[in-house]
C-alpha cells in the first residue's frame, strides 16, 4: 500500500477506484430508496460538489470567500441559456447535448472565477471576504441589469433536458415534474435560509406555480371537458335506468381494479390533487370506466417508462459530484494541495522555495469556481429554475457554514457539511411538525443553529467534525494533536 | 442641472447613515484589527428592539436611546463570547466567526419579529421641504438624520482627542504592548471600542429604518456600502469613514437617479475593487498601517 502510494500514477488509480466504488454504491442506494430521499440525495451531491471547491479555497488556500454562491449562479445561468437557446454547439456545429451545457457552465465559472481570483490574489483576510461579500450581494443587481436575457428578479424557467426516451414518455406527466421542482425550490429556499427574503421567495414560488400549472390547466382540463362530451352521459344514464345495477357486479369490480392500478401508482409518485381531480369530477362518476380508459392513456404511458424524476436528478448530481470529487482528490492529495497549504501557512517561505503565492491563490480560486459553476448547473436542473433569489448571499453563507462544520480542510468534511445542510432543516421541520412550532420559529431555527454552531466550532474545534475525529484518533494512537489540516 | 443637484441633495441622509456604519466598522478595526461582518447585523437587531419600543411607547427618542444601549450591550456580548477567545488564535476563524454571528442574529431576529418587512415611523415629517418656490429633495427628517450624525461624529472626535479615555484607546490601538507598559488597560479599551461601535451602528440602524423598511436581511446591502466606505477611507481613519460614507451615499444617489437603484451595489463593488487595486491603504490610511 505504501509503495503503491509513492507513485503518482498509482495514486490516481487508487482515487479512481475509491470514487468508482462510492459512485456505484450511491447509484445502488438511489435506486432502492423512496424518491423523496432521492431528491435529498441530489441536493447533498449538489452541495458537496460546490463545497469541494470551498475546501480548496477556504481550507487549503486559506481565502475566505463568499463569492461561490454567485459563481453557482454563473454556472446555472450559463446552463440555462445554452440549453434553451442552442440547437448546436456554436463554431463546431455538433449537436447540442446537456453535457455541452455543463462544459460551458464550467468554462463560465473558470472565466469569472479567474477575474475575481486575479483581484483576490492581491488581497487577504477581511478585504477578500468583504470584496466577495459585495459580489454575493451584487448578483441580483446584475440579473436585474439584463432583464430580457436573465429574466430579472423572477429568473428563468428551465426546460430540463431529460434523457431522450424518458423525456418523450413523461411529456404527458410533465406537470408532475414541474410540481416537484416547485416543492424542491421551496425546501431549498428555506434551507438557504435568507430569513427576510420571504417576499422575494413568495414571488418566485408564484411564478413557478403559474408556469407550472398553466399548461396543466390548459391541456388537461380542456381534454377532460372534451372527453366528457364524447362520453355521452346520456348513454350512461340509459344504461343506469335500463339495467339492474346489482347484477353488473362484475363490471364494477373491473372498474375498481383499473382505477386502483392507475392511480395507486400515480399516487406513489406524488401526483398532486390537480392531476387526480379531473377524473373525480362529478360528471365522470358514473363513467369511471370510459373516462379512465381514454384520459388515462397519457398517464399510464408516462409512468410505465419508470422514469422517476427525483432518481434522475440524483443520479445526475451524483455523477457530477463523483467526477468533481475525483479531480479534487487528485489535486488536494497531490503536489498542488501541498502548494496551497504552503502558501496558506507561510507565503514568504513558499516564495523562497519557488512557489508563486499569487499564482497559488488564483489557481485555488479558479478550481473552486469551476466546481461551484458545475454545482450551480446541477442546482438549476434540480430546481428547473434559475433566479437571483435562490443564489444570493444566503447560499454563499450556507456553503461557508457547511465547510466550517464539516471540517475546513477536508474533502470528507465537505460531504459531511453537505449532509448537515440538507438534513438539519428536515430534522427541525420534523420536530416542528411534532411540537407544533409556529412557522417563523421553524423557518429560522436551522439558521440560528448554523450560526451558533459555526461560532462554537471556530472557538472549540477549528477542525470541524472531521478534524475533531482525526485528532481523537491521533490521540488514541498516541500521536500529537492534529492541526487544521 | 436641477436633477443633478436634487440627486446630490437626496444622497446626504443615506450617506450619513452609511458613514455611521462605516464608523462602527472603523472603531472595531482600530480596537481589535479585524472587520466585524456582523456589525450591520447587530444594528439590524437593535433596530428591531427600537421598533418594539416605539410601537409600545410611541416615543422615537426613547427608541433611539434604548437602541444605543442595546447596541452597547450587544457589542460587549459579541466581544466577550466570540471575539476575545478567537482573536489571536486563528485569523481566518475570526472572520468566519463574525459571519456566524451575522447568521445567528438574522435568524434570531426572524424568529422573534418575523421575516416580513416592517415600517418604522419618523418623528418628524419625511416629505420634501418647500422653500423658495419649489420642493427640495430634503425632508425635515433628513435634516434630523444629519444633525444626529453630526452630533455623534463631533462627540466621538472630542472623545478621542480631548479625553483620557480617548487617548488610552488610541494608545491601545496604536501599540498595545507599549500602552500596556504605560498603564493602559488594553483589554478594557478593546471592549470600549466594541461597545462604542455597537452603539454607533445602532444609531445608524434606527436612522435608516424609516427610509428603507426593516427586515432581517434588509441591511445586507448596507454592509457592502459601509465596508466600501470604510476601506476607501483607510479602515483606521474616523474622518475617512465619515467622508467616504457620505461620498458613497452621494454616488449611490446619483447612480439611482440617473439609472436604477438596482445598479448601486455594482457601482459600490467597482469602487471597492478599484480602491483595493489602486490605493490599497485607503485615502486617509497611514501607509503600512495595514498590509492588504
Amino acid at each position: 500500500m505504501k509503495t503503491l502510494r509513492s507513485f503518482p500514477g498509482n495514486r490516481i488509480i487508487w482515487h479512481a477506484i475509491i470514487v468508482g466504488v462510492v459512485w456505484l454504491l450511491l447509484l445502488l442506494l438511489n435506486n432502492n430508496i423512496d424518491p423523496l430521499y432521492s431528491s435529498y440525495l441530489a441536493l447533498v451531491a449538489m452541495y458537496a460538489t460546490a463545497m469541494f471547491g470551498m475546501t480548496i479555497l477556504v481550507g487549503l488556500s486559506g481565502q475566505v470567500s463568499l463569492g461561490n454562491g454567485a459563481l453557482m449562479a454563473v454556472g446555472g445561468y450559463v446552463f440555462a441559456l445554452t440549453s434553451m437557446n442552442w440547437q448546436t454547439v456554436p463554431f463546431f456545429g455538433w449537436e447540442w447535448n446537456a453535457i455541452w451545457s455543463m462544459v460551458f457552465a464550467g468554462l463560465g465559472g473558470v472565466l469569472i472565477g479567474g477575474i475575481i481570483g486575479g483581484l483576490a490574489a492581491r488581497l487577504k483576510g477581511p478585504y477578500l471576504a468583504g470584496l466577495t461579500l459585495g459580489v454575493a450581494v451584487g448578483v441580483p443587481a446584475i440579473t436585474n441589469r439584463f432583464p430580457e436575457l436573465l429574466g430579472g428578479e423572477n429568473g428563468l424557467m428551465l426546460t430540463v433536458p431529460y434523457p431522450a426516451g424518458g423525456y418523450a414518455a413523461i411529456d404527458a406527466g410533465g406537470e408532475v415534474a414541474t410540481d416537484e421542482g416547485g416543492d424542491a425550490a421551496v425546501d431549498i429556499e428555506t434551507d438557504a435560509g435568507a430569513t427576510g427574503e420571504d417576499q422575494q421567495y413568495a414571488e418566485l414560488d408564484l411564478s413557478e406555480f403559474d408556469q407550472g400549472t398553466d399548461p396543466l390547466a390548459e391541456e388537461d382540463l380542456l381534454t377532460e371537458d372534451d372527453l366528457l362530451t364524447e362520453d355521452d352521459l346520456l348513454t350512461e344514464d340509459d344504461l343506469l335506468t335500463e339495467d339492474d345495477l346489482l347484477t353488473e357486479d362484475d363490471l364494477l369490480t373491473e372498474d375498481d381494479l383499473l382505477t386502483e392500478e392507475d392511480f395507486g401508482a400515480g399516487g406513489d409518485l406524488g401526483i398532486d390533487e390537480n392531476v387526480v381531480d379531473p377524473t373525480e369530477d362529478p360528471g365522470v362518476d358514473g363513467a369511471g370506466l370510459d373516462g379512465t380508459d381514454i384520459a388515462g392513456g397519457g398517464f399510464i404511458d408516462g409512468f410505465d417508462s419508470e422514469f422517476i424524476i427525483e432518481r434522475w436528478q440524483a443520479s445526475m448530481a451524483i455523477a457530477v459530484a463523483c467526477i468533481v470529487a475525483f479531480a479534487a482528490l487528485n489535486l488536494v492529495r497531490g503536489r498542488q494541495g501541498r502548494v496551497w497549504k504552503a502558501v496558506r501557512d507561510d507565503p514568504v517561505a513558499a516564495a523562497v522555495v519557488g512557489i508563486s503565492p499569487s499564482g497559488s491563490k488564483v489557481s485555488a480560486f479558479v478550481v473552486s469556481s469551476l466546481f461551484a459553476a458545475l454545482a450551480g448547473a446541477v442546482f438549476a436542473q434540480i430546481l428547473s429554475f434559475i433566479g437571483p433569489g435562490a443564489f444570493g448571499l444566503g447560499l454563499s453563507l450556507s456553503l461557508l457554514v457547511g465547510i466550517v462544520l464539516g471540517g475546513r480542510a477536508s474533502l470528507l468534511g465537505a460531504i459531511i457539511g453537505a449532509l448537515l445542510l440538507v438534513w438539519l432543516p428536515e430534522l427541525v421541520d420534523g420536530l416542528s411538525g411534532e411540537r407544533g412550532w409556529p412557522e417563523q420559529i421553524t423557518n429560522n431555527a436551522p439558521n440560528l443553529l448554523y450560526g451558533l454552531l459555526v461560532v462554537a466550532v471556530v472557538l472549540l474545534a477549528p477542525g470541524g467534525i472531521t478534524g475533531t475525529f482525526k485528532s481523537w484518533i491521533d490521540k488514541a494512537k498516541g500521536r500529537g494533536r492534529a492541526t487544521l489540516s | 442641472m436641477t436633477n443633478f443637484v436634487d440627486y446630490l441633495l437626496g444622497g446626504f441622509s443615506n450617506g450619513a447613515v452609511i458613514a455611521l456604519m462605516a464608523l462602527a466598522i472603523v472603531l472595531v478595526w482600530r480596537s481589535t484589527r479585524m472587520v466585524n461582518f456582523a456589525q450591520v447585523g447587530q444594528a439590524m437587531f437593535t433596530t428591531y428592539v427600537a421598533l418594539t419600543i416605539q410601537q409600545s411607547t410611541g416615543s422615537w427618542i426613547l427608541a433611539l436611546v434604548v437602541a444605543m444601549a442595546a447596541g452597547l450591550v450587544l457589542g460587549i456580548v459579541v466581544f466577550f463570547l466570540v471575539i476575545r477567545p478567537v482573536k489571536n488564535s486563528d485569523s481566518t476563524g475570526a472572520i468566519i466567526a463574525t459571519f456566524g454571528v451575522l447568521i445567528a442574529l438574522q435568524a434570531g431576529a426572524g424568529m422573534i419579529w418575523g421575516g416580513d418587512p416592517q415600517g418604522f415611523l419618523t418623528p418628524v415629517d419625511n416629505s420634501g421641504i418647500e422653500f423658495a418656490g419649489r420642493i427640495w429633495p430634503i425632508s425635515l427628517y433628513d435634516v434630523l438624520v444629519l444633525v444626529v450624525t453630526a452630533a455623534l461624529v463631533i462627540g466621538l472626535t472630542l472623545l478621542f482627542t480631548k479625553t483620557n479615555l480617548g487617548l488610552s484607546m488610541r494608545a491601545a490601538a496604536f501599540n498595545p504592548e507599549v500602552a500596556r507598559l504605560s498603564g493602559v488597560r488594553v483589554n478594557r479599551m478593546l471592549i470600549t471600542g466594541w461597545a462604542i461601535a455597537g452603539a454607533t451602528g445602532a444609531v445608524g440602524g434606527v436612522l435608516i429604518a424609516p427610509v428603507s423598511t426593516i427586515s432581517p436581511n434588509s441591511f445586507d446591502i448596507l454592509l457592502v456600502f459601509a465596508f466600501t466606505a470604510a476601506v476607501i477611507g483607510g479602515l483606521d481613519s474616523l474622518i475617512g469613514a465619515v467622508t467616504f460614507g457620505i461620498g458613497t451615499g452621494l454616488v449611490i444617489s446619483l447612480v439611482s437617479g440617473y439609472s436604477d437603484s438596482g445598479n448601486a451595489p455594482i457601482v459600490a463593488l467597482i469602487l471597492l475593487a478599484l480602491n483595493l487595486l489602486l490605493k490599497p491603504d485607503g485615502v486617509f490610511g497611514h501607509h503600512g498601517a495595514r498590509s492588504v
